[in-house]
């Protein structure tokens, strides 16, 4: 009975999951540190820094999740030893290290030049005036673009099925082989929780996004 | 003298807005600069604290020469108040003052709050220290914007056409609270085209065209007897324009 099957094996699919979920976790926090930086130096770097992060970008952005996926395990794994785990998080760190610059470098060009004006005007340094006044602007319109991030690194995180990380959609495939159970039914499952997740945390999100909003700027008001 | 204009020039590619302009303020002096639009007046006021870099001339703030090496700590001495304000757009009005103060000069929070709370009664807006700026009229924000300036105890504040981007019922407030400024001892360098705050609160008016300053003199002089035809037919316009609104 496929439902015996599914309840029997929930362990192994929570298992899964939480695999998932600590990849893409990784994958967000290597994405926001090193997109955040990146986009800094494109912003404000020295025209080398701004040529350099805006070739990573492209390159990054160029390449499917999946052929970096296998050029870090298979590739880098020719010139020294590399998990599939942590191949997996260099490929779509990579990957969401170059989106999320690109979230980043637009919220931090749409604080208005006068800001940085008025800033600098009461004595600021430019270091100064990109902490206090620029990114607590720019951090707050984050939230909105970064949701599409988290969704779709979510998701690609099933890739890292192809170099045996054992991650959800791995599960439902063993769950399939050891018990005949039915494709459609199991996977079925599979895209259930990926779709729970995937819903909780935009409503996680979308309550940040609430929570960061400045008083009288709410969406929608205003002009 | 306090702040001391030698010669400054300004060109853009080959566009030359400010031809050698000089210009002194004593302590506690009030000067208003006015001239039609595109003399240089808003050119002049960012070169004097490099938020636009001259071409060539000095600038002295009590003697010291401001350069790019010193700029940051000789900005906290000459504050600077925006045609549009630019109030810190994710922090409320009492933060938006405290600022300055608690990053600049070393106040813990607490401390700054309390200077700010009181350069915001001084220009009445003890009401307001939790609004943020959008939330504010736009006369209340250069209010703000002006006890941002007031906090940092400067030596001199420039006005950049305070009033311009007001509607003519909010230039009033900001107007009166200048004027108290002004009878305080404030020193302060305005661009703007009140008349009325000139007459009353002003030392002097130097008169702005093309790039050079075309004339200066105490307020009533420049007012009622213009030496200069082209600073005759300006206040004229001016004049007509304040009797059709």
């Amino acid at each position: 009975m496929i439902f015996e099957i599914i309840i029997n094996h929930i362990p192994y699919l929570l298992g899964g999951l939480w695999v998932a979920i600590q990849l893409l976790a990784c994958v967000l926090v290597i994405g926001f540190v090193f997109g955040l930086l990146l986009a800094l130096a494109e912003v404000y770097g020295h025209w080398s820094l701004r040529w350099s992060g805006i070739a990573f970008e492209r390159v990054f952005r160029g390449i499917p999740e999946l052929v970096l996926i296998l050029m870090c395990f298979y590739g880098v794994g020719n010139w020294f030893p590399i998990d599939p785990f942590p191949a997996a998080v260099l490929a779509l760190g990579l990957r969401s290290t170059a989106y999320q610059s690109q979230i980043f470098r637009g919220v931090i060009q749409a604080v208005p030049t006068g800001q940085v004006a008025a800033a600098r005007a009461i004595g600021m340094s430019g270091v100064q005036a990109v902490c206090h006044v620029v990114l607590p602007q720019a951090l707050r319109q984050v939230p909105g673009p970064w949701s599409n991030e988290f969704s779709s690194e979510l998701k690609a995180t099933s890739l890292a099925y192809v170099i045996g990380v054992v991650e959800l959609t791995r599960q439902g495939k063993y769950i399939i082989s050891s018990t005949q159970g039915n494709i459609l039914i199991v996977f079925a499952v599979v895209a259930l929780l990926y779709f729970v997740v995937n819903w909780l945390g935009n409503r996680v999100i979308y309550r940040a996004e609430r929570a960061l909003e400045i008083p009288g700027l709410e969406r929608g008001e205003g002009d | 003298m306090l702040l001391d204009v030698r010669d400054i020039h300004k060109a853009y590619k080959d566009v030359e807005v400010l031809k050698g302009v000089s210009l002194t303020l004593e302590r506690s002096e009030t000067k208003v600069i006015m001239g039609p639009s595109g003399t240089g007046k808003s050119t002049l006021l960012r070169c004097i604290n490099r938020l636009t870099a001259p071409s060539s001339g000095e600038v002295y703030l009590d003697g010291t020469l401001i350069e790019e090496r010193n700029i940051n700590e000789m900005r906290q001495k000459i504050a600077f108040v925006f045609q549009d304000f630019n109030l810190f757009l994710h922090l409320n009005a009492l933060d938006n003052v405290a600022m300055g103060p608690m990053r600049l000069k070393g106040l813990k929070r607490a401390q700054a709050r309390e200077r700010a709370m009181q350069e915001l009664r001084r220009v009445g807006m003890q009401d307001h220290v939790e609004s943020y700026p959008a939330q504010l009229s736009g006369g209340q924000q250069q209010r703000v914007s002006i006890a941002r300036a007031l906090a940092m105890k400067p030596e001199v504040i420039l006005f950049d056409e305070p009033t311009s981007a007001l509607d003519p019922e909010l230039t009033g407030e900001v107007v009166s609270v200048m004027q108290n400024l002004a009878s305080e001892g404030v020193t302060m360098l305005v661009v703007s085209h009140e008349i009325g705050f000139a007459r009353r609160a002003a030392d002097a008016i130097v008169f702005m065209e093309g790039g050079y300053v075309v004339e200066e003199g105490p307020p009533a002089d420049i007012v009622s007897a213009p030496r200069e035809v082209r600073t005759r037919e300006f206040l004229q316009l001016i004049a007509a324009e304040g009797q059709v609104s």
